[in-house]
Formats: C-alpha cells, structure tokens, sequence
C-alpha cells in the first residue's frame, strides 16, 4: 500500500515536472506573445544535443545544461528575427511557418548528424524508499521545475525587463512611444521561451536516447499543457501542469503510457471547450 | 406598441459595470440618436440588442417578442440590421459581391442582379463595382456597409457613428438618405458624436452617462440641459459609478 | 424549374469569383490537360499508371482542406484522422463481407458516411462551441493524435470488429481492390492498381473538382467567403454562420475520407501511421503551398508536391522533408497566397510593372 502511493507520488511528480518544464518555454512564446511555435521540440532537441555533446568534452552537466540552453534561446533569436517577426498577427501562416521549420531542423539534424548520439547516463543513482528504488535525479528535476517557476515568476515581476516585456507584449504602441526598443524585446522574450525549452532539453537528455525526432516527444505535452493553461505563464501553466500529470499519472498506472498520452489529448479537447481560456482564465475572470 | 424596448438591461465586466439599469423604449418610426461622453457603454447597448453579447439581467422586447435568448443571426433576420463603427465590410471580396452576399438572402437569379445594380447606381460605387471593396474611401466604405445593411430592409436599423471621419458634406448627405429610410418605414438608432448630424435627423435623444440613461428628450431640450453639457466637460457627477 | 434550367444554372456557377480560370481559354486549356492525362497511360507501363494512381488518390483530401481552410478559413488537421476513419471502415468491412455483389462500392458509400457522420459530430462541438482559430487546429490535431495512438495499440487479438483483426501498429491489410460487379462470363472488374482504377479515380476526380467549382461559386460559396473574411458581418447579415462552418468541415472531411478510401483500397492495407503527425501535415502543406483559397491551384500544386516528393523520398525521406520545410517557411514568407497562385500572377504582376515604367 504505501508503496503504491509513493509509486503513484512519485509518477505524479515526474509527470508534473515533466509537463511544466516543456510548456514553460512554449507558454512564454505562446502564452505572453500569442506566437504559436511548432519547432518548439526541435528547439529542445538542439539544447539535449549541445547539452551532450559538451558533456561529453568532459564540462560538468550542469555547465552542459547551460550551454544547451543559451544554444537554443540564441537559435531562438536568430528566428525570430529572421521569420517568426514578419508573421505577428497571423497565427494561421506562423503555424505553418513553424511546422516547416520543425521539419527542416529536425531532418537537417538527422542528415548532418546521423540517426541519434552517443547518449550519457542518468547520474546521482537511485534511492530505495520502501521496497521499490526510484530514480534521485527524478527528483531533481522536480525541484528544478518548482525553481524555474519561481525564476520566471521573479524575472518577469521584479526585474525591469520583465515589466517592460510584460507591458510590450500587451500594448506595444504605448511602449514604443515610451522609447522601449519593442523589437529587441520581442526577439528577447522569444529568446527566453527558447532558452527555456533547451534547458528542458539538456534537463532530460541524460534520461533518453538522443535522436533527431526526439522533439516531437515533447510538442504535444507541451501545447496540451499551455492551453489547458491559458494566457499566464504562473497562474496557468504551474496549476495546468500538476493537474494534467495528475491525469497522466492516473492513466498511466491504470492503463499504461499510451493511455496516459490519449488522457492527456481528450482532457485538452475538453478544456479547449469548456473554458476557453484556460485556466487561468477561470482565476482571472476575464472578460467572456 | 414599442417596436424595441429594454427592461432593467445590465451588463457587467468582472467589476466594470458598463450598462446599468437601462429602460429604452423605441417607437416605430422614429429616428433616435444616442450619444454619451466615450465609454457611456452606446456601443456595448448596441451589442445587446444585437445579441454579441447576453446581459448581466435584464430583457429586451423586440416586436412584442422576448429576444433575450436569440441568437444573433436569428434576431438579424427578424428585421434588425447594424452598421458598425470601423465598416465592417468584406474588404478582400468585390463591391459587388458584398451586395451580392448581402442581398442573396431574399433574392435570387434575375432579381438579385438587378437588385445589385439598383443599390450599386444608388451608392454610386458603379464605376467600382469590380475593386475590392477595401479599395474604396473611407466615406465609401461607410456607404457600403449603409447600403448593405438597408437591403435587408430592416425594420430596425442600429448605426454606429455612421459619420465618422466623414467631410461635412458627406455628413449632410448621409443624414438626408437617414431621414429618406424613415420616411421609408424604417425605425433607426443612431450613436453620434456629431451635433449637427444629431440636429439634422433626431427626434428624439437619449444621453448615456456610465451607462445609464442621463437625459431623454428633443435635441433642443437636451442641447439646453446644464448637466449634460456638464458631464461631456468632465465635472459631471451625474449618475454614480457602480464598482 | 425545368430540368435544363436547373443543368444551365449549374453550369453557369461553374465559373465566379472564387475560383480562378474562366472563360473559353481557360476551359479549353482543361480539356487538353484532362485529354492528355486520359492519354498518359498508353506511353507508360504500368508501374507508371499504378503511381499516378497513388497521386490521385491523395488530391480529395486536399481538396477537402482546400474548401475547409481556403474557403472557409478554419485551418483543420483533422483530415488524416478521417483519411483512417474512412480506410479502417472500408477495410472492416471488406474483410468481414468480401467483395462480391459490388460490395465493394457500398462500403465505399458506407465509410464516406461514417467519415461525414464523425465529422458532423466533431464539427458540432466545434463551431457550435464557438472554437476558432488555433485552438480549432489544436483540437483537431488532437483528435488526430487520440485516434493515431488508440490504434496503434490495438496489436492483441481481442481488438477486431468481426473477423477483421485491428492490428495496432502494423495496421490492417489484405481488404479486397475496388470491385465493379460486371455482367457476362468475365466476371467482376477487380480494380487493381493499373488502368481501368486509373480512369475510375480520373472520373471521379473531374466529377468531384468541377460540382465543388459549382459548389463554391454558388451563393453557399459566398457565403463560406464572407465568414472567412468577417465572421462578426456575415453574423450581421442574417446566417448562421455555425452551420455554414460545419456544412464545409463535413463536406471537406467527407472528401478526406474518399481518398482514405481510395489509399486503402489502392494498396490492401491501412495503418495507423496514415493519422500520425507527418501524415497530419503533408495536406497542410500541398494546400498551403499550392494555393489554399483556390480549387485548382490546390489540385495541380497537390499533383506537383507529392510528384516531387516522391522524387525527392528517392534519395532518402529525410530530404523530402526538409525541402518540405523548406517550401513551407518560403511559401509562407514570401507568397502567402500559395507558390502556384503567385506562379500564375506573376505575369500579371510583371506585365502591370513594365508598363508603370514604360508610361
């Protein structure tokens, strides 16, 4: 019995920290700046590669996880000002844009570099708790999705960028005309999401096999996750997050992982139909 | 027997309240214009009536019926018919498609295209019969989107602001053809900021203040009122604001 | 309404403004390409033929999304999901009956149905549930999705429906071809994948390319335009806007599942791959970069893309994609409007340029 429930905990936990650490970044780019990015697995692809192949030139995984993300939040950039800027306020034409990119970087990626990379192993072992032994860096990775929250929450409420992308994103004339540079926060911001997801990326590289496609893992928890969500990054996603790897956990005991996956699609469906805006759009009361 | 009327109309947003307590009352034939400091919530009635958005509580009659749970579409084909703000034409498509769509609705095959060519001769858009409509002037848009609207020959037809950004000459002919629906038949509502145009189609004039309704009367009872004159100022305290 | 004025009034719908490509030259110029593509397989063998098929088979599904999203401005993934619907019925149903007494045809009409059906209730909960935009795409992506790993996991044996095994994973196979029951001593035409399936499809694609031409020209056409481009007016203008969003999502979904039919009964097999991720996207991309808001752009653009990827997929699939991509960011930045439509503007345009600088 108890073994069941730390089981059941412990699933619960990874597939919360899972869920938030993949929509944080997506719920940036999507949630603040409405930009719905399809290449967002890929960009988690590019920041487990960097994060391996530093690694693997001997720096500490920590230091690797770092390079990983500052790789993808600088791609990110380098996007944004290249294609993503030209289609703001044209959702349909940037889903497509962004699915082309998707393919492009995750078979270019399989072209140049070959079917997957030499991975590296989970470190910091495993700790017996009951009669079952779970994985510590699990838990690690949870602590680390609880900090990331509380680092975003911090950067974009009491650093003065975070105020000026916040007011940017929302009224971006009244920030022109207050002197912001409302491009390089935008390209800043878009930066950030892609930071983010690269992180994820470098976070859960040591636990999967490295391949081109392995973004695409990721997309679908990550949009189920930011829609479920809604706008806010915190009043959203965090909570959308732990429900949903509630719902996945419960399936995937139940019924195992493709249940689990089919859970997750049907809550979104469900979601997207009953409250539109998400959750935090139900905590905010938002205008219907 | 009142062609619209509003009983205890309210709508809120979170805590904004935006229209309070409205009781209109419209008789048919007759040519209203609303008018109201910005953020009176003239529009936000507007789409009431129309059914874009359900009140807070209250109803609202329309041709002694209660059309509070109709949906839009429904209420439009019962003989209400809008003119927005920003004209609210189908830019990409021809002017004559417009009419088309527009007309398609009663009429078909021979009738319609003789029908379309009537409205385009009357809003002298022949010439551009074939541009896309977002093509046209401003004031030709607005003309447009006028003309639209009649051709469903409404009983009730709701303009917002129909002379906005329009030249003075532009604003007389508009209130001309306004007072041609009437004599027409057609009862119509009208949101204006501009005075002349009030004096020249009105009459009668509801003022909206924090949603409520200020003032009812003739142009001249409501152009001598104090306290109206006080509330476009800004010192007006007139009705309170509900948080 | 006599019945030559109703065959003139259809007629004349033919051609308007939402489809490119009228009068005598126009018609005349389809009528050499159909009589060449009628032509082709008499210079080609008929491994050819069989191929030529397979591009076919795929071009009602773009069509399909072509009147959802060009016309009706409501970007769907859904059209994989009921590409498999449609095949996994026709397959359930083949391999349970057989394909005697032109059965074969009836489960044709019967998985198109079921295709509609589904649509009819998704598109229900949809567009009367006021669902638009990205979250329209999301949400059939997702039915898509559901449906791919509901599959995909049916591998044991207690999954079947009769005696047609599921087959999670590997999918279903061995349903029969098409079959038209033929009098005489011949027996019944089994519709392989080689010329008399080639002429069928041909059939059925001009058939279906010229009533939605008609469809799309007639004044429910016009009305699907002006939802596209004002939802909140054509509310205005008296229609329910709603129901015209469903009508095109069930009418483009039906379409989709024709050419799931189609694949299926080409190839003998269906598997849950069809309503995958990379499968989701291919019509996405043949609409998007053929030209979404016109018919026969989307035909000839979808016709030329899976041509070229096909090309393209023999040097290695990763290729394909990538030049996939490729074509989506271009199309996008560059000619939103689709590569063929701004291919056939693009003399207009270069005409219009000379002579501001001539006058």
């Amino acid at each position: 019995m108890f073994d069941a429930v730390v089981g059941f905990l412990y699933q619960f936990g990874d597939a919360s920290a899972f869920l938030v650490l993949c929509a944080s970044g997506l719920a940036i780019i999507f949630g603040m700046m409405g930009v719905i990015n399809l290449a967002h697995g890929e960009f988690i692809m590019a920041g487990a590669y960097m994060t391996v192949t530093v690694a693997k030139l001997g720096a500490p995984l920590p230091l690797a996880i770092a390079c990983g993300a500052l790789f993808a939040g600088f791609i990110g950039i380098l996007l944004e000002r290249l294609v993503i800027r030209h289609l703001y306020g044209r959702p349909l034409d940037t889903i497509v844009a962004t699915w082309g990119i998707s393919l492009i970087a995750s078979q270019g990626t399989l072209i140049l570099l070959g079917p997957s990379l030499a991975d590296i192993s989970t470190p910091l072992g495993s700790v017996q708790i009951g009669s079952l032994s779970y994985s510590v860096y699990r838990f690690v990775l949870m602590a680390t999705a609880a900090a990331i929250l509380a680092g975003l929450y911090l950067l974009f409420n009491f650093t003065r960028f975070g105020v000026l992308a916040r007011a940017t994103i929302q009224v971006p004339d009244m920030a022109e005309a207050l002197g912001v540079n409302t491009r390089l926060i935008y390209s800043l911001t878009f930066g950030i999401g892609a930071a983010l997801a690269g992180a994820t990326g470098g976070l859960y590289a040591p636990t999967m096999t490295l391949v081109p496609t392995m973004g695409a893992q990721f997309i679908t928890e990550a949009f189920v996750t930011v829609v479920t969500g809604g706008g806010d990054v915190f009043v959203g996603t965090a909570p959308a997050g732990v429900i949903l790897g509630f719902i996945r956990a419960a399936m995937t005991t139940w019924q195992g992982q493709l249940a689990g996956q089919i859970g997750l699609l049907i809550a979104v469906i469900i979601v997207i139909r009953v409250l539109p805006r998400g959750i935090s759009g139900l905590i905010l009361r938002e205008r219907t | 027997m009142a062609l619209l009327e509003t009983r205890k109309l309210n709508k809120r947003f979170g805590g904004l309240q935006v229209t309070a307590d409205v009781d209109f009352v419209l008789e048919p034939g007759e040519l209203h214009c609303l008018i109201g400091p910005n953020g009176a919530g003239k529009s936000t009635l507007f789409r009431l009536i129309l059914g874009e958005y359900q009140p807070t509580s209250g109803q609202i009659f329309y041709d002694n019926s209660d059309i509070t749970q109709l949906e839009p579409h429904d209420r439009i084909r019962r003989g209400i018919s809008v003119k927005f703000q920003v004209p609210g034409i189908f830019k990409a498509l021809s002017v004559r498609q417009n009419l088309e769509i527009a007309l398609q609705h009663h009429l078909e095959g021979l009738s319609l295209r003789e029908e379309i060519e009537r409205h385009l001769d009357f809003l002298n858009l022949v010439a551009d019969a074939g541009q896309p409509a977002g093509n046209l002037s401003h004031g030709q848009k607005q003309w447009l989107e006028i003309g639209m609207a009649t051709s469903l020959r409404p009983k009730l037809l709701l303009l917002d602001e129909p002379t906005a950004g329009m030249s003075p000459e532009e604003t007389y002919a508009t209130g001309e053809m306004v007072r041609a629906l009437q004599t027409e038949g057609m009862t119509v509502v009208a949101v204006e900021h501009d005075m002349n145009f009030v004096r020249q189609v009105a009459s009668r004039v509801t003022v909206l203040h924090f949603g409520r309704i200020f003032a009812q009367g003739s142009i001249d009872e409501i152009m001598a009122d104090v306290r109206v004159a006080e509330i476009y100022l800004g010192h007006g305290h007139g009705a309170e604001r509900h948080a | 309404m006599s019945r030559r004025s109703l065959f003139l009034r259809l007629a004349s719908r033919l051609e308007g403004p939402q489809t490119l490509g009228r009068g005598r030259r126009f018609w005349i110029g389809a009528a050499i390409v159909l009589a060449l593509t009628a032509a082709y397989p008499l210079v080609t063998d008929s491994y050819t033929v069989g191929n030529t098929v397979y591009f076919f088979n795929w071009v009602f599904m773009a069509l399909g999304l072509c009147v959802i999203w060009g016309y009706g401005g409501a970007l769907s993934f859904g059209q994989t999901a009921f590409f498999g619907i449609a095949g996994y019925a026709y397959g359930v149903i083949t391999l349970n009956w057989g394909a005697d007494y032109g059965l074969t045809l009836w489960a044709t009409l019967a998985a198109v149905a079921l295709s509609a059906i589904v649509a009819a209730v998704l598109g229900y909960f949809l567009f009367f549930g006021r669902i638009r935009g990205v979250f329209l795409g999301i949400v059939t992506l997702a039915v898509t999705l559901v449906l791919e790993r509901f599959m995909a996991q049916t591998a044991g044996p207690e999954w079947h429906i009769g005696s047609a095994r599921l087959n999670g994973f590997n999918g279903m196979n061995g349903m029969p071809n098409l079959t038209i029951p033929w009098p005489g001593d011949d027996g019944p035409l089994v519709l392989a994948p080689d010329l008399p399936l080639y002429y069928f499809v041909l059939a059925l694609l001009v058939i279906v390319y010229l009533a939605l031409r008609i469809l799309v020209n007639s004044s429910f056409g016009n009305v699907l335009v002006a939802i596209r481009e004002n939802p909140e007016r054509a509310t205005m203008l008296g229609y329910d806007v709603r129901k015209y969003q469903l009508a095109a999502f069930v009418i483009g979904s039906s379409l989709a599942g024709l050419s799931g039919v189609l694949y299926t009964s080409w190839g003998q097999y269906i598997t849950p791959s069809s309503m995958g991720i990379t499968a989701a996207a291919l019509p996405i991309v043949w609409v998007a970069v053929g030209g979404r808001s016109d018919l026969t752009a989307t035909l000839l653009g979808t016709i030329l893309l899976i041509g070229g990827f096909q090309a393209l997929t023999v040097y290695g699939s990763q290729y394909a994609l990538v030049a996939m991509g490729v074509l989506l960011v271009v199309t996008v930045l560059l000619a939103p409007e689709g590569l063929i439509m701004a291919l056939a503007f693009l003399p207009g345009r270069l005409f219009r340029a000379r002579a501001r600088e001539t006058a």
